[in-house]
């Protein structure tokens, strides 16, 4: 293999990595930012996202019926937890929130277990997208092009709406100061309650997107919440651009460090967590100005 | 048209307003006026439902808000300009003030973005500035202009002179004497004598969350003994 055809390799596997950190660290950023909730039981839901998209494919025997139907089911459960805990739990000290949405990761980990067993279930790649499709001298899975490509579309469409938009606007104020958006007339509880639903469905789809490329496992939720914190980290709680560039980041840095350094990139991340946590501990891009 | 009950409020544990009984007519400038820390604040954030009632009763207009959240009660026409003003810095000037419009009915409303122009025509400028970069001065014709998009029933000033320059203060006097004259029904909190006074129909004066004294900007200069008593320092 060319050099050039490794580093554009990398580059790919990277951006479509990012793009799966930037669909989960969304809704865990999100719900930090207006709730002032840490919700550790958001990588559960990406799991559930990957095991009810693969049930729903088998059911249906329609990938596209578990992409458009496997988040909904997420957003159902979100819905379940947000008033069932997250709603009580919002003024309990963040202490209380981390211990009890810890002990959720373990109640959907045997969920899991009891309703798909232990063993790690693929997921075929719709049949338009099986193949590899050719990018600069290279070929990469088409499958792959198309996650990096629905990150990039629900990138530019949460940018544009939390830019260009009355409820983007709504949402901007709210996050900054509760209070006077309140007294404006807007209902941000409903509006936090809107947000929080999309960023549930956000996970869901990154699982079902995710389960033909890693396949779906009982550890997949635990493995893939530290990165999407150290991305929330770094790029700032509750801010979305700060989501965009900490996914790039943190993705780049993971997949490329493993393929260039092997020994040392597992650190690496965690190296630039504490650099940035020393010089900018509000994140790259805080959401509060 | 917004009348307050032998109100009790405070923050927590701390009850800071006592039995505080306050009627607005309609039409009319009431100034709240007092030493600080008496609860003029808090009594504003009472009525716009920030701080939930313990006892009495708040009624706006024959409705009965005293269990109502701050939203509904801003729907039901109840503006609100902080002391902090509280404008949103990451929104533009222009978000500032159609967020506030969204309250607005869609027909026949009597405030839009042109009209607040021409009302603060400081502002005009700096529409797409971020919140964040205004001085005190434009921050608080904002603030006023905002809660004038949201087709405000009253209007609650907290202490809008607070750390202006005299030339702005006069500014801001001009233009809730012609708010006045329109016919606005506005609640003034202030610490400026002479500006509540320049203002008001009615004043009120509190002392530790009681309202202890009310009449006329004319009776209150001739009481020299309750000016003393509850403004003198
Ligand atoms: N957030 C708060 N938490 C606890 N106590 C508060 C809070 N805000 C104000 N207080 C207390 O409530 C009392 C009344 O405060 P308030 O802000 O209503 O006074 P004020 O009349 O508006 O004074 P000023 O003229 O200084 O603005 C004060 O003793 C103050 O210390
Ligand atoms: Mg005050």
């Amino acid at each position: 293999m060319s050099d050039a055809a490794f580093w554009i390799l990398q580059l790919l596997n990277a951006l479509q990595y990012s793009m799966l950190l930037f669909l989960l660290s969304i809704g865990l950023t999100v719900i930090f930012g207006l709730l002032h909730f840490m919700n550790l039981a958001h990588g559960a839901l990406y799991m559930m996202g990957a095991y009810i998209g693969i049930s729903i494919t088998s059911a249906t025997g329609s990938f596209w019926a578990a992409f458009f139907l496997a988040p909904l089911a997420v957003t159902a459960i979100g819905a379940v937890l947000y008033f069932t805990l997250i709603r009580r739990l919002r003024n309990a000290g963040p202490m209380n929130q981390v211990l009890v949405t810890f002990g959720l990761i373990f109640v959907f980990l045997d969920i899991v277990r009891l309703g798909w067993g232990d063993i790690a279930l693929g997921l075929d790649a719709p049949t338009a997208l099986q193949g590899t499709t050719k990018f600069l001298s290279v070929s990469y899975p088409t499958y792959r092009f198309f996650i990096i490509g629905l990150g990039l579309v629900v990138m530019a469409t949460l940018m544009t709406i939390v830019s260009r938009t009355q409820i983007g606007a709504m949402i901007r104020a709210s996050v900054e100061n509760d209070d006077m958006a309140a007294a404006m007339g807007i209902n941000v509880g409903r509006l936090f309650f809107a947000v929080f639903c999309v960023g549930c469905a956000l996970a869901g789809l990154a699982g079902v997107v995710a389960a033909p490329v890693f396949s779906a496992t009982t550890g997949m939720g635990i493995s893939i919440l530290i990165p999407t914190l150290i991305v929330v980290v770094i790029g700032g709680l509750g801010s979305l651009q700060g989501a965009v560039v900490g996914s790039l980041i943190v993705g780049s840095i993971e997949t490329i460090g493993a393929a260039v350094l092997p020994g040392v990139a597992s650190i690496l991340i965690y190296v630039l967590l504490a650099v940035i946590l020393v010089v900018r501990p509000a994140g790259l891009i805080p959401a509060r100005v | 048209m917004l009348e307050l009950k032998n109100i009790e409020s405070g923050y927590g544990e701390t009850r800071v307003i006592h039995g505080l009984d306050l009627t607005v007519e309609a039409g009319s400038v009431h100034a709240l006026l007092g030493r600080n820390g008496v609860g003029k604040s808090t009594t504003l954030k009472t009525i716009i439902g920030q701080l939930s009632l313990t006892a009495g009763q708040i009624r706006f207009d024959g409705t009965d808000t005293s269990d109502l959240n701050p939203y509904d009660i801003a729907r039901l026409g109840v503006a609100y300009v902080p002391e902090t003003r509280d404008i949103f810095g990451a929104l533009s000037v222009r978000e500032n003030l159609e967020l506030a419009g969204r309250l607005a009915p869609a027909e026949g409303a009597s405030w839009d973005v042109d009209r607040v122009l021409d009302f603060f025509p400081n502002l005009a400028d700096r529409m797409s500035n971020g919140g964040h970069e205004l001085s005190g001065g434009e921050q608080q014709m904002l603030a006023i202009g905002r809660a004038l998009m949201m087709e405000p029933r009253i209007l609650l000033l907290d202490e809008p002179t607070e750390g202006l320059a005299p030339i702005i203060i006069q500014q801001i006097f001009t233009k809730l004497n012609q708010l006045k004259t329109e016919g606005m029904t506005i609640l003034l909190v202030e610490q400026n004598f002479n500006f509540a006074a320049g203002l008001a129909d009615m004043i009120s004066l509190v002392g530790r969350g009681q309202i202890v004294w009310q009449g006329t900007a004319d009776a209150l200069k001739t009481d020299t003994e309750a000016h003393e008593k509850w403004l003198g320092v």
